[in-house]
């Protein structure tokens, strides 16, 4: 069964509550961000919601994922918690990385959020593994990577995908092509027009998606996926989307004009799917907005939950690192390196 | 039809560079179009054009991926330029192309699909189409070398053939939709219909089954998607008038056609019957999509979508005619 069944008027408000969720979520990421409130850095995945939304509503609930420095949008449509991310991103106790990775490191392996990751590209060979432990174990489970345009030229990605296309691995390679890997706009990085071609090169089928249209990425990532778990091998679509904000929050953005970004926020992928909605009759104008309410009071507290969750003790800075004993590791107890530098441990 | 102080007949190029990368590259056998592809085809279409011997100007459509401009930066030829016109990156670009051509083109290549080709036709008028297939539901566009394209283009530009006797009138459907979001005109060429699903999705029709009913202008066998499948029940040549309006469902008679590419299959026609010009077939439905040429164009609900059929389509260069035609003009013969 898929995660949300968007052929169902049930469905279809989901996916438009939570894109909504996204939005709000990433507008008060965005704000507690300028006021100093948050630490390091945020990417924001507005304008691309219906990218995450529509592929991992399309998924199965155990599917996995793998994201970007730009995760939040993932996280969220993969039903991650909203109180926990914001508690991730605050560097809270209660985030779901003990607040140890914040925004670029969000991960819930349970839910199949195999992590966002701070580095271009490094998401692909993530899924490509998971794809080969569900082969190897007879599951019936798909592993997707999301990339940006970016990562397409990353070595490691085409490690990735041609692991996986060589080995047939139930994975499916989603590249946002937003149009700019940070500043630089993506005609100066690639020689195709459609990213998609590039799946020519490990004869697996690549296509292009209108990545504005939930419908459209929802309907691509479920035919992948069922050639997947057919044993067919991967696919690779490419969503053509836009994020409306910087490449980081306080990115000065000389590399485009006001009136790109307009024209695109003239295509938000939520507004068009709400105003598609009520044209249906699946929903009244007035339903719409106590949805996006609901969506920003979800966040609002999601915000307080985290100002008011705990911050870590220094103490703990270096646990959670590894699965197995590491005995260099005492060296840091405390905190501090230990005065004479050398290994206290019970060897 | 040249513009003024230029008597040079010119050909207008159309390279759409989204054609051929929809979702029926995963769903069905479609062939893959790269753009590299594309850009050897027209390169392909410019050599061509020497065929008509005299000289003849190119004039390609500028598009937010700089093909055309790549294809005009290949050529290395004067007599070959970048139309001048605003580019929005969609399939308005085309449209706009195309209306430009009418009235400063002699003839027009076109590299696209069935969805290319709808857009052409909105405003090309009378100057006449080459049509080469790169898309991927094509029942209007034909595969094929694009020397052999462009040859037969400089043949018409120029005025080496008769071009009222090498080239057909292609049929045009309109629907006409009223629905609880309002009232809206969609357009087709070869097909239209009403599937029986919520969303435009990624476009692509994939599924036959899915379809309420269909309107075809031509009808073939040897043709895909529902035009084949009306081929099935009764064939009608592009440039017939009128068309064929089906009733897809039980009840009626099954027919064997080719539906998507790479796909063979079994069609329930409840009902259909012959639909002549101007005259409406309608249909009422609570939530649908309505198609065209192979792609879901527009959501409905509660809605009555009309039908119509026209003939004022497009006007199609048949190739072998325009060929044969230069042939026995004894055009291709060298003076010694």
């Amino acid at each position: 069964m898929v995660t949300i069944d968007i052929e169902t008027d049930d469905g279809q408000r989901e996916i438009l509550r939570r894109m909504m969720l996204i939005r709000a979520f990433d507008n008060e990421a965005g704000d507690r961000f300028a006021d100093g409130e948050i630490p390091g850095f945020v990417h924001l995945y507005i304008g691309e919601e219906a990218v995450g939304v529509g592929a991992c509503s399309a998924l199965e609930p155990d599917d996995y994922i793998t994201s970007t420095h730009r995760g939040h949008g993932h996280c969220i449509a993969k039903g991650l918690e909203t109180d926990k991310m914001m508690a991730e991103l605050y560097g809270k106790r209660e985030g779901y990385c003990n607040g140890k990775g914040g925004s670029m490191h969000i991960a819930d392996v349970d839910a199949g959020m195999l992590g966002a990751n701070g580095i271009v590209g490094a998401g692909p060979p993530l899924a490509t593994g998971a794809a080969l432990s569900a082969a190897q174990k007879g599951e019936d489970r798909v592993a997707l990577a999301f990339f940006g345009d970016g990562a397409v030229a990353q070595g490691q990605v085409h490690e990735a995908i041609n692991l996986a296309s060589t080995w047939g691995l139930p994975a499916i390679f989603l590249v946002e092509n937003n149009k700019f890997g940070e500043g630089t706009p993506v005609e100066k990085q690639h020689n195709l027009e459609n990213l998609s071609e590039t799946a020519e090169a490990y004869d697996i089928p690549g296509f292009t998606v209108n990545g504005m249209d939930v419908t459209a990425v929802y309907e691509a990532v479920e035919a992948a996926r069922e050639r997947a778990v057919n044993g067919d091998g991967p696919t690779f679509i490419e969503a053509d989307t836009y994020r409306y904000r910087g490449h980081f929050e306080g990115d000065h953005q000389p590399y485009r004009d006001d009136d790109d970004i307009e024209a695109w926020q003239r295509r938000c992928p939520i507004d068009a799917f709400a105003n598609r909605l009520v044209d249906a009759g699946v929903l009244t104008e007035d339903e719409v907005d106590e949805l996006r309410a609901a969506a920003e009071a979800e966040i609002e507290d999601a915000a307080a939950f985290a100002e008011n969750a705990t911050d870590p003790d220094p103490s703990e800075a270096y646990e959670d690192m590894y699965d197995v004993s590491v005995p260099e590791l005492s060296t840091y107890a405390g905190g501090s390196l230990r005065a004479d530098g050398g290994s206290t441990t019970d060897q | 039809m040249a513009d003024s102080g230029r008597s040079d007949p010119v050909v207008g190029v159309i390279v759409n560079p989204a054609a051929g990368r929809d979702i029926r590259r995963l769903t069905g056998g479609a062939s893959v179009s790269d753009n590299y592809a594309k850009r050897r085809t027209a390169a392909c279409v410019l050599a061509g054009l020497s065929l008509a011997r005299e000289p003849v100007r190119a004039i390609v459509m500028p598009d937010a991926s700089n093909l055309g401009q790549r294809i005009v930066d290949d050529a290395e030829d004067e007599a070959v330029s970048l139309l001048d016109m605003p580019v929005s990156g969609s399939a308005e670009d085309t449209r706009r192309a195309a209306e430009a051509f009418s009235s400063i083109a002699d003839c027009v290549v076109v590299l696209g699909g069935d969805g290319t080709n709808r857009d052409v036709a909105t405003g090309i008028g009378e100057t006449p189409v080459v049509s080469v297939s790169t898309g991927t539901n094509n029942v209007v566009p034909t595969p094929m070398d694009g020397t052999v394209a462009g040859g037969a283009a400089g043949l018409v530009a120029a005025g080496a053939v008769d071009r009222s006797a090498v080239t057909y009138q292609h049929g045009t459907i309109t629907a006409e939709i009223h629905g609880s979001a309002g009232s809206e005109t969609v357009s087709g060429l070869a097909t239209m219909g009403l599937l029986d699903r919520p969303f435009v999705g990624t476009r692509a029709v994939l599924d036959v089954s899915s379809f309420v009913c269909g309107v075809v202008s031509r009808a073939s066998p040897a043709e895909i998607g529902i035009s084949g499948v009306a081929g099935g029940l009764e064939t009608h040549a592009p440039d017939s008038a009128g068309g064929i309006a089906m009733e897809f469902g039980d009840g009626g008679q099954t027919i064997r056609a080719m539906t998507v590419p790479g796909i063979v299959e079994s069609v329930s026609i409840a009902r259909w019957s012959r639909l002549a010009p101007g005259d409406p077939y309608t249909v009422e439905i609570d939530r649908g999509v309505v198609t065209a040429d192979g792609e879901r164009e527009y959501e409905v609900a509660d809605a009555s979508v009309s039908f119509i059929i026209a003939d004022d389509g497009p006007r199609l260069v048949d190739v072998d005619a325009a060929f044969g035609a230069a042939a026995e003009r004894g055009l291709f013969i060298d003076s010694s």
